[in-house]
């Protein structure tokens, strides 16, 4: 039994812009990506990058941007390119997983042209710029559920913005909702290992899937560790196997009102029980009318 | 027929003729005004118009009432609009004491209860539009039900009337509505998704109170850093109410789950850069300065300079206005009606109205609904607790779970268009107070999934809580496991562990979804004699109410009490 005290792998996740850009939630992504780790024995510390912090891409594992207010947004854009730009280039280049959601998806593409005003630099990672076409025009909110990996994603959008791909392939196709642009069905932009998209709600909660399969890629790259060697970090438990001796383990579960001991030899159960996950996300594809799909999530269980 | 107060009409009138001869369609109102334009034929129209509007208001809303399709406030409103647009303008400039607005994020209800409260043991009759219609059209229909079919309002002698109001609707109100005094209590995040940002809304409200004329007063926060600057450039007279007691600053009470509170306004309003906070008392409510431009909070002219908490519902101030010294206790539940007291008793001083009814007012108030009301049902006592925004939440929690008490909770999320569709916020509320200090917890709503993700990720274990959602997942029903058959499958390892087994008092055929199910569970579980917190977004909040009612149990929100 090795030594659960010290983590064997440890992450760091740096949150940029926690104070200016946490308008939807975003604290639901962090929380999700803490917890997901703790419970297989990962370590991860959350670093803040703040305005006027740089950026120094050796001494993170992953990144996560979120979205803000306009008024927010502006000073935000300035540092960004001063402060971070070419960290989180790099960073972007050598692979490193990056998550932006909305705002900090907006400000990663080239530009934001503001229904008046003057245009936002981004940092052009990915190949798109956003628009706002007035505030005439009415913004894109609603529910949304894409098509992603063989798989979906759902959340809710809120933007007023229009952002078109140039060379950048979108994270998904839209089911349901509006996504970039309420034209094109894409959703989101993906330029290596960095994912945009207007999903919130929070985003990873209900797509456990994905914070996962963001995991697995900072794994992979600060650890070198194939699939298979993830699937089993991913699938141990380390508090069960701390406490359960000789190889056995004992749970109680309760079945339409009836308590039975399982138990069981040889692996423990996986420390993460996601039904509680595949529920919210299943129950939001019904509340699209994605039946098919809620049927496909709940095989996930 | 048309006796008496002949200028209302005649401005609403004329309002009415500009806005009609905008449209090139419809060019012959302005011209037949224009061929006769003798004033008593104009103000005959106008009162005919409203004595119609009056008519097929109330037709509209007794059919409503009539087909239980609700209190029928909001449908009058509508239909006496569109049958005369300046309906509200006609009838509220006839109010002999005039109009009062109220409005902000948080606590416009039991701001202006406090303030009708007041108003009415000072000797004034008091007309309010009814809860929950703080749009145009409730305030259109609370004005139409009082009016006769003349176009007059029955008994507005001794009338004043306070609009609460709905942020986005302030500057259409201004335009209608002659007002005496203002309150802007406070702007939080609310609902995204329909009010669009904070910053949006402020500059709303600054647009808006341009218009005002000089002789209203407004009241304002000067807590909250955006309302607080409505009143740097206003002309009239500005009252300002705050908070003085530094012992309430969350730094010197040291909770440290206070310490990632939300805050939605953190930069100055004037130039963009952060505010400084010598003292804050919740979100961003507090006393600032911009340390680059100098703008800072104004002192206050009605300030509370102690609180202290003796219950769970007894807060007692000690108010200090330039006339006056003296404590008062609010009998209600949370630190933010320390603020609706102070917003109250400030809107009452610039009415000139005396200290006693102030105090008498607040004092015997009774909560209004869902902001802390008390039902008993089955030798349980049920406190409702509305909370729709993270701020709301996060008040709500720190009122419940301050005093380390365990609680048994019915927590209700739903995501209707009055709730906001968004409900990403309930990752910004402190659930994490609720760790280990529930005795009791059942979720349910629209989101009831959402929820107890969120409570799940606060670190409430899942047998700890029951989730009741509203309907089961028919993609289940689907996968041909279905849980009546008591076969074990996918719907037994979903249910199992989250939907608690059936209260053996509940009957067999029964459902177990839906918000009827999830009260009966929660009732269930708590010991007779204890009290159940509900704690409801706004449209559970209006379920709850009926559910309460089909049992016999509170009277219909829609019935006014007194005069």
């Amino acid at each position: 039994m090795n030594d659960n005290s010290k983590p064997q792998f440890t992450l760091t996740l740096g949150h940029l812009y926690p104070d200016q850009l946490n308008l939807y939630g975003d604290r639901g992504n962090i929380l999700t990506l803490q917890r997901r780790c703790q419970l297989r024995g990962i370590g991860l510390r959350v670093v803040s990058l703040g305005i006027g912090d740089a950026l120094a891409p050796d001494e993170y594992d992953l990144l996560f941007i979120g979205g803000g207010q306009d008024k927010e947004q502006a000073p935000v854009a300035q540092d960004l390119y001063e402060m971070k730009g070419i960290g989180l280039w790099a960073a972007v280049e050598d692979d490193m997983p990056v998550l932006a959601v909305c705002g900090g998806y907006q400000l990663l593409a080239h530009y934001y042209r503001p229904a008046s005003g003057a245009d936002m630099r981004g940092l052009g990672i990915f190949d798109a710029w956003t628009i706002h076409k007035g505030i005439h025009v009415p913004r894109c909110i609603g529910d949304i559920a894409i098509a992603w990996n063989g798989s979906t994603l759902v959340g809710f959008e809120n933007h007023g913005g229009r952002t078109y791909l140039g060379t950048a392939k979108p994270l998904g196709k839209v089911l349901k909702g509006h996504g970039n642009n309420a034209e094109d069905r894409t959703e989101g932009a993906v330029y290596r290992h960095a994912y945009g998209t207007y999903l919130h709600g929070s985003l990873l909660p209900k797509n456990p899937h994905f914070a996962d399969y963001l995991l697995a890629l900072a794994l992979q790259r600060s650890y070198q560790l194939n699939d298979s060697e993830i699937m089993e970090i991913f699938s141990r438990n380390p508090l069960l196997e701390d406490r359960v001796e000789s190889g056995t383990w004992k749970r109680v579960e309760r079945k339409n009102g009836a308590s039975t001991v399982v138990s069981g030899t040889l692996t423990a159960p996986p420390a993460l029980d996601d039904t509680l996950e595949w529920t919210a996300h299943a129950s939001m594809l019904e509340r699209l009318g994605l039946h098919h799909a809620a049927g496909a999530a709940l095989r996930h269980l | 027929m048309p006796e008496k107060k002949p200028s209302p009409p005649v401005e609403g009138e004329g309002r009415t003729r500009r806005r009609k001869s905008d449209p090139p369609s419809s060019p012959s109102i302005p011209t037949r005004q224009a061929a006769n334009g003798k004033r008593p034929a104009k103000r005959q129209r106008s009162s005919l118009r409203a004595g119609l509007a009056v008519l097929g208001g109330r037709a509209a809303g007794a059919f409503s009432r009539r087909l239980h399709l609700g209190g029928g406030t909001s449908i009058t409103g509508i239909v006496a609009q569109r049958l005369y647009p300046d309906i509200v303008s006609h009838l509220s400039t006839q109010l002999a004491y005039g109009s009062v607005l109220v409005t902000g994020t948080n606590g416009k209800t039991t701001t202006s209860g406090f303030i009708a409260a007041i108003l009415s043991d000072a000797g004034l009759r008091v007309w309010r539009n009814r809860e929950g219609s703080n749009l145009m059209r409730g305030i259109a229909g609370a004005l139409v039900i009082r009016a006769q079919p003349n176009g007059n309002l029955r008994r507005s002698g001794q009338a004043i009337s306070i609009f609460e109001v709905d942020e986005a609707v302030v500057p259409q109100i201004v335009q209608k509505v002659p007002l005496r005094v203002a309150v802007f209590n406070n702007l939080f995040r609310d609902q995204l998704d329909r009010y669009g940002e904070v910053d949006t809304v402020a500059s709303r409200w600054q647009q808006a109170i341009r218009v005002l004329p000089e002789s209203t007063i407004l009241v304002l926060n000067a807590d909250d850093p955006a309302i607080a600057h409505l009143g740097k450039s206003y002309p009239g007279k500005v009252v300002y109410f705050g908070i003085d007691d530094a012992s309430l600053d969350l730094a010197v009470q040291g909770n440290s789950s206070d310490r990632h509170q939300t805050i939605d306004t953190r930069t100055c309003i004037q130039c963009g850069s952060d505010l400084t906070y010598t003292m804050r008392f919740y979100s961003h409510l507090g006393h600032y300065i911009c340390s680059n431009c100098g703008n800072a909070r104004p002192p206050a002219d009605v300030r509370a300079i102690s609180v202290t908490i003796n219950a769970f519902d007894q807060m007692r101030i000690t108010v200090a206005t330039p006339t006056q010294q003296g404590e008062i206790v609010i009998p209600l539940p949370g630190f933010y009606n320390i603020y609706n007291a102070l917003a109250a008793i400030a809107a009452a001083q610039a009415l000139q109205i005396n200290w006693e009814p102030i105090v008498s007012g607040i004092q015997q108030f009774k909560p209004a609904f869902g902001r802390g009301e008390r039902v008993q049902i089955g030798g349980r006592t049920i406190r409702i607790l509305l909370a729709k925004n993270p701020t709301g939440f996060n008040e709500v929690l720190r009122t419940l779970f301050s005093e380390g008490e365990k609680r048994h909770m019915l927590v209700m999320l739903n995501d209707n268009i009055a709730d906001g569709r968004d409900v990403s916020w309930i990752w910004d509320v402190d659930f994490e107070r609720m760790v280990r200090h529930t005795e009791t917890l059942t979720v349910t709503g629209t989101r009831a999934f959402d929820l107890a993700l969120r409570l799940k990720y606060a670190g409430i274990a899942a047998q700890d809580m029951q989730l009741i959602p509203i309907a089961p997942l028919s993609s289940t029903n689907k996968s041909a496991l279905p849980a009546r058959a008591g076969k074990p499958g996918l719907r037994g390892s979903i249910s199992g562990r989250t939907i608690v087994e059936r209260p053996a008092s509940i009957p067999r055929g029964k459902r177990p979804y839906g918000l009827a199910y999830a009260l009966d569970t929660a009732l269930q579980q708590t010991p007779t004699g204890e009290t159940l917190f509900v704690v409801p977004t706004y449209t559970g909040l209006l379920e709850l109410h009926r559910e309460l009612e089909r049992r016999g149990l509170t009277p219909h929100y829609w019935e006014e009490k007194g005069p």
